[in-house]
């Protein structure tokens, strides 16, 4: 699973930011096309979400998208995993 | 069914500020109402006029944005009439105690199957932050310039005293033990009222000295005592700070109710 920010309807807020146990949210810094500065995500494979929902068949923190007044987090789907081509610089 | 499918996808992002308390409320009463296993066709949801009762109208349910303070009669008349369904409420303090404060009263004495989630924000936010019943003493508001010198209510005294089956508060930070509240107010039979004290950046907040919604997050955090604290601290004699409040289960018991389904 993977986690991820709905541009669309976060109105950056921040509260993320404060009760991610992992602190995954780090506060922006650049605005987006709507001019509101959405929350970056720190590495969120580190998310117990992500790792182990599929296993337990449930929701295990969640804090940040019970806390988000926007209903904007969610963990999506992942693709099968597909090998990227790396450049190599010389 | 995740308690995201219960929002209307095409009404979001719905209207409330940024950093609002009440699209946090909303996401602990649908994961409560999800938890429960009820469907979007047995459930309604009632509210009055406020911030907070514009929630209903990004929930796929059945719902009924009715007329100032009268959410709790409205909803009364569904219950009544439709024992089947599931009613929830949703108010705001100056919906609720001020101008539907008698309803909400006999609502209580009535004892009538519903589940109120009331979202406290201290003022009336909608119409731009002018003091509502629930104002703390000595807030700034719209109304109050000088400071608010009148005695704010305590809604969830106020409906022990008046009989409801349960009673808790929590806040806006707490959002497990307020899906937990609203899942143990829907279970019980009977009138319940679960006060959510939501943070009001823009209304509240903005002349209080809290302007981030994370400042008054965090206010709301350190100034909630968990009610058997507040218990001990009354047993012992020690004064309570005038800021902080009791959160906590303050009653859950069976008095006879009305509108229960045979």
């Amino acid at each position: 699973m993977k986690l991820i920010i709905d541009e669309t309807r976060c109105k950056g807020c921040n509260l993320c930011t404060l009760v991610c146990p992992y602190r995954i949210f780090q506060e922006g810094t650049a605005p987006n096309r709507r001019g509101i500065v959405v929350p970056t995500l720190d590495r969120p494979e580190r998310c117990t979400n992500c790792r182990l929902q599929k296993l337990y068949g449930r929701v295990l923190c969640g804090v940040c998208q019970m806390i988000c007044p926007d209903q904007a987090i969610r963990w999506v789907e992942e693709g099968p995993f597909e090998p990227q081509k790396v450049v190599i610089e010389d | 069914m995740n308690f995201q499918d219960w929002l209307r996808a095409d009404r979001l992002p719905h209207i409330y500020c940024t950093g609002c308390g009440n699209g946090t409320v909303i996401n602990c009463t649908l994961n409560a109402v999800n938890q429960m296993g009820w469907t979007p066709e047995e459930t309604v949801f009632v509210s009055g006029i406020g911030c907070s009762s514009r929630a209903p109208g990004y929930i796929i349910t059945d719902s009924l944005h009715t007329t100032h303070g009268r959410a709790i009669p409205f909803a009364t008349g569904v219950k009544l009439a439709r024992p089947d369904l599931h009613v929830v409420v949703f108010t705001g303090d100056g919906d609720l105690a001020a101008i539907g404060g008698n309803h909400f009263i006999h609502g209580c004495r009535r004892n009538i199957d519903l589940t109120v989630i009331c979202m406290n924000n201290y003022i009336y936010g909608m119409t731009g932050g002018q003091g509502s019943p629930c104002t703390p003493l000595g807030a700034y508001s719209t109304t109050t310039p000088y400071g608010c010198d009148e005695a704010p209510f305590d809604l969830a005294s106020l409906a022990v005293a008046a009989g409801a089956n349960y009673v808790s508060r929590w806040t806006s930070y707490h959002v497990q033990e307020l899906t937990r509240a609203v899942k143990a107010g829907l279970e019980t039979p009977g009138f319940s009222l679960i006060e959510a004290v939501v943070q009001c950046p823009t209304g509240y907040g903005r002349r209080n000295k809290l302007r981030e919604a994370q400042d008054m997050i965090a206010w709301m955090r350190d100034h909630a005592v968990l009610l058997k604290k507040w218990r001990r601290m009354d047993e012992e004699g020690v004064p309570h700070d005038p800021a902080t409040f009791p959160v906590g289960e303050f009653v859950r018991r069976n008095l006879p109710a009305m509108g229960v389904p045979k």
